[in-house]
């Protein structure tokens, strides 16, 4: 448990990179830029978040809204860690598991067990912490004589039943969510919809990134709308999703409805 | 930096974890396993023998093989370490963009691997020696306690190099082949199949003299061959070299680890 309150404090933050629109650079591009003629690859200034202040206490629940590029995961990367901020000051304090991007960084060549082991270390749990963990996380992924086999026969219901049971059998302190969660089948659907719901109670704090508005009055204590890397409105969730809901209408194009 | 030593320490379970991975998976299909770490020096040094004892001038065929195992033994392992090191970041790229833990990490999971079939070289190399020298079995063991030295330089040495062509894959894409094709080309000109000495009579001394290279093959190749260790001159040598990689490494990872998730 953390000495000082769990709290995430933005102040200000930017967050500015480049990128190529072919990821490798020619030894071409190398030689000849600037030289002779423009690049045929030219970098592109990405400024994914303009300014967000945000600051989250103990006890609180924060939604993000806002349409897709709007940069709600970019702010929930900076928060986890994984980008570090261009400008301004991201102070987390508290213990963060993040359930996002649950499919990549799996070993395929690796059995279940290998993995939930390999996932888990990287969470920060050690021999001993995790050894009371994995027949539970075992258990809920009901992969049974399938953690043996190497990840590489596992077909795509399999592995996000895995990274689910691996990823939210963590003891969070600070909850990070990207909504895009869609686990397994049906059955394990309901499952994982549960769990989340342990964890969300669980948590000291939570940041969920989430399209649906329906559910986020009885999820959230607070949502920040964000547009262009700009948290455009902050406020309680009665607040914030009419006025996100009328700014859709008016966007959407006549006869979308139809 | 101390806080970052103390971060990759507290990840140890899962570098090590996946070092220990990628060596089972390496040789999970084949029929000899990690039978073909044991071979692959074995064969090339039977190659040199028959192909170049006489003609590099290294005499006795059971000297010459002695010679080629310690001299591959120790070129491998940098070799792989700048090679498979280039490729470490994209590799890890899933691990990266999920977690920020130091980027040590990962070069840490390629130097292990590499370290495995160093040190299996290295006991081939010793035993290769005992068999193949029946008045004197134990002439490599006599001196094995400054191989253990020797030996710890290389991997930091090595690990320095796999950290340093991982960050420059990242912004320069070809570094990993301009590595292999610059090693390739750095194995004839590294005293590995012929003597030093071959170099100086042929008034290519300096070669030898700028080849980073030839410091690790002294003091690791000395005290095997002749039973007592290197000239102190060659430890301090590859001292100094291990210190300005490691100083090198670690001031590119302080300036480049943050920003390098964007270039991935």
């Amino acid at each position: 448990m953390s000495a000082m309150p769990i709290a995430i404090d933005l102040d200000d933050v930017h967050l500015r990179f480049r990128v190529r629109s072919a990821t490798r650079v020619s030894l071409k591009e190398y030689l000849v830029r600037g030289l002779f003629r423009s690049a045929s690859n030219p970098p592109v200034d990405v400024h994914a978040l303009r300014g967000v202040s945000l600051h989250v206490d103990e006890g609180e629940r924060l939604g993000i809204i806002g349409h897709n590029g709007a940069g709600k995961s970019t702010l929930l990367k900076v928060i986890a860690g994984v980008y570090p901020p261009t400008a301004g000051m991201c102070t987390i304090n508290g213990r963060i598991c993040s359930l996002f991007d649950l499919m990549v960084g799996f070993e395929m060549e690796a059995s279940g067990w290998d993995n939930i082991r390999f996932r888990s270390y990287l969470q920060g749990e050690t021999p001993r912490t995790i050894r009371g963990k994995v027949n539970g996380i075992a258990e809920f992924s009901e992969l049974g004589r399938f953690l043996d086999v190497p990840l590489k026969y596992y077909s795509a219901g399999m592995l996000v039943r895995l990274a689910f049971s691996i990823a939210s059998a963590a003891d969070p302190e600070i909850l990070l969510i990207d909504e895009a969660l869609a686990a397994g089948d049906a059955s394990f659907r309901a499952k994982a919809r549960e769990r989340i719901t342990e964890l969300k109670q669980a948590a000291r704090l939570m940041v969920l990134v989430s399209h649906d508005l329906n559910a986020l009055p009885d999820l959230c204590t607070a949502v920040a709308w964000m547009e262009r890397g700009q948290v455009k409105m902050l406020g309680p969730c009665d607040e914030i999703i009419p006025a996100y809901r009328s700014s859709m209408a008016r966007a959407a194009p006549v006869g979308a409805a139809a | 930096m101390p806080g970052r030593i103390a971060t990759v320490w507290r990840f140890r379970h899962f570098w090590l974890s996946l070092a220990g991975m990628d060596l089972r998976v390496r040789y999970r299909r084949s029929v000899l396993g990690i039978g073909w770490s044991l071979l692959n020096p074995i064969v090339m040094t039977v190659v040199f023998c028959v192909g170049f004892s006489t003609w590099t001038g290294n005499g006795d065929w059971r000297t010459a093989a002695s010679f080629y195992l310690t001299g591959l033994a120790v070129w491998d392992f940098i070799k792989h370490s700048a090679v498979q090191g280039s490729l470490t970041f994209p590799r890890n790229e899933p691990y990266i963009r999920q977690s920020p833990i130091p980027l040590a990490v990962y070069t840490l999971r390629t130097s292990l691997g590499t370290a495995v079939h160093f040190g299996i070289a290295l006991v081939v190399a010793v035993v290769a020696i005992g068999v193949l020298h029946p008045t004197d079995h134990f002439t490599s063991l006599y001196a094995l306690w400054a191989v253990v030295p020797a030996a710890c330089l290389l991997l930091l040495f090595c690990w320095a190099v796999s950290t340093l062509c991982a960050v420059a894959n990242v912004y320069f894409h070809d570094t990993q082949h301009l590595a292999e094709v610059g090693l390739n080309i750095g194995f004839f000109l590294t005293p590995i199949i012929y003597a030093k000495e071959r170099l100086v009579e042929r008034g290519l001394g300096f070669v030898a003299d700028v080849n980073p290279v030839v410091a690790f093959l002294d003091i690791i190749r000395d005290p095997l061959l002749t039973g007592a260790p290197s000239t102190t001159a060659a430890f301090v040598q590859a001292a100094g070299l291990t210190f300005v990689a490691v100083v090198a490494a670690v001031a590119v990872l302080a300036r480049f680890e943050r920003r390098l998730v964007f270039h991935l």
